[in-house]
C-alpha cells in the first residue's frame, strides 16, 4: 500500500517546507492521507474519529518535521509519529467499543445472504481487536496494518521484535480465546453465528 | 509458559479476518481541510525564545549578592551562636534581630523561585515553551 510512496518525494517535499514554503506540505498529506486516515480507523474503528485523529497527526507531522532525523525513512517517523498521536487520543478519550456480549449477532445463513453474515462475523472479529488491553492491542493493530510484518509494526512502536512478537502472540491468544470458533475452523469461511465467549478479557 | 515467538504460524483463521481489512478513502475535503489547519498553524508568529544572553548579567548578580548574603547570614549567625551559652534553649535577643528579618528575606525568595517555576510548568503545559 504505502511502499511504493516515493521517498525521493517525502524529502523533496520536507526540505521545502523546512525552507520556509507551506504549501509543499500538501504533496506529504496527499501521499499519506490514505495510510494515516486507515491506520487512525484500526485504532477507533470510527470514520469520523479516524480523519480527526489522522488530522491532528499531520499537524504534529508539520510542528515537528524538524525534528525528522533522517536515520530513519520519513515513513517509518511519520507512523511512530502518528502512533502516538493515536495512542494519547484515546487515552484522552476512549474509542466507544460495544461490549461483545451486546453486539448483534448476525441471523442464520437461512434468513440472511451468507457473504453478508461473514462479513458481521468478521466484523465482530476486528472489533474484539480494541477490547484488548492497551499493550496487547496495538501491537496487533499494527502488525496487520503493516501487513504482518514485524519489523515494521516494531519500528512503528519504538519496541523492540521480540517484545511485539510476544505481545502480538499473547493478543492473538486472546482473541482465539474469546471465539473458540476460531481454533476448530482453520480456514474460511467461518461460522456466521460465531459467538463470543462470555469470558472477559484480561 | 514460554510466548509463542512465531506470528506466522497457528492463527489461520484469524489472520485472513484481520488482514483483511476494507480500504478507507479518505473523505473529499480531508486534504484542504488538514491544509487549512496547517496554514493556519503557519501564520501564528512563533513564540519568543526567553532572551538568555541578555539575562546572563542579571542572573549571575543575583546569584553572587545571594552567595554574599547566605555568607553574611552564616558568619553573623555562627559569631552570634559562639556567645549563646549551651544551656541557653532560646535565642538571644541579639541573635533573633538578626536572624529574623533573613527568614523573612528567605521565605520571599522561596516564594519568588517557586511562583517562577509554577509559571513555568504552566507555560510548558500549554506549549508556549
Amino acid at each position: 500500500m504505502h511502499a511504493a510512496i516515493s521517498a525521493e518525494e517525502d524529502l523533496a517535499d520536507v526540505n521545502r517546507v523546512l525552507a520556509g514554503e507551506v504549501q509543499a506540505f500538501e504533496g506529504i498529506v496527499r501521499r499519506w492521507q490514505g495510510p494515516l486516515v486507515n491506520m487512525a480507523w484500526r485504532y477507533c474503528r470510527d470514520r469520523g474519529r479516524a480523519e480527526e485523529m489522522a488530522q491532528e497527526a499531520f499537524l504534529r507531522a508539520w510542528r515537528g518535521l524538524a525534528g525528522w532525523r533522517r536515520e530513519s525513512s520519513f515513513s517509518t517517523w511519520l507512523f511512530a509519529l502518528a502512533a502516538n498521536v493515536f495512542r494519547s487520543e484515546l487515552q484522552r478519550f476512549p474509542a466507544v467499543n460495544v461490549p461483545l456480549e451486546e453486539v448483534a449477532e448476525p441471523a442464520g445463513p437461512a434468513t440472511q445472504h451468507e457473504g453478508l453474515a461473514r462479513k458481521q462475523s468478521d466484523e465482530t472479529v476486528r472489533r474484539a481487536v480494541l477490547a484488548l488491553p492497551t499493550r496487547y492491542r496495538e501491537p496487533v493493530v499494527l502488525y496487520y496494518f503493516h501487513e504482518m510484518d514485524v519489523a515494521a509494526a516494531a519500528r512503528t512502536m519504538g519496541l523492540p521484535e521480540g517484545t511485539v512478537k510476544a505481545r502480538l502472540a499473547r493478543g492473538r491468544e486472546l482473541l482465539r480465546k474469546r471465539f473458540p470458533q476460531l481454533n476448530e475452523q482453520s480456514t474460511p469461511p467461518l461460522s456466521s453465528t460465531l459467538q463470543p465467549t462470555k469470558e472477559v478479557l484480561q | 509458559m514460554k510466548p509463542n515467538l512465531k506470528p506466522e504460524t497457528n492463527y489461520d483463521a484469524i489472520n485472513p479476518i484481520l488482514a483483511a481489512e476494507e480500504e478507507l478513502i479518505p473523505s473529499s475535503g480531508f486534504l484542504a481541510a488538514t491544509m487549512e489547519r496547517v496554514r493556519d498553524e503557519a501564520a501564528i508568529p512563533k513564540p519568543i525564545p526567553f532572551p538568555w544572553l541578555r539575562a546572563l548579567p542579571g542572573i549571575v548578580l543575583a546569584v553572587a549578592v545571594l552567595g554574599w548574603c547566605g555568607f553574611e547570614l552564616a558568619r553573623v549567625g555562627l559569631a552570634n551562636a559562639r556567645e549563646i551559652s549551651f544551656t541557653q534553649l532560646h535565642l538571644t535577643a541579639a541573635a533573633g534581630r538578626v536572624l529574623e528579618p533573613a527568614g523573612w528575606v528567605a521565605v520571599a525568595l522561596a516564594a519568588s523561585m517557586l511562583s517562577w517555576l509554577f509559571a513555568r510548568r504552566l507555560a510548558g503545559r500549554s506549549g508556549l515553551l
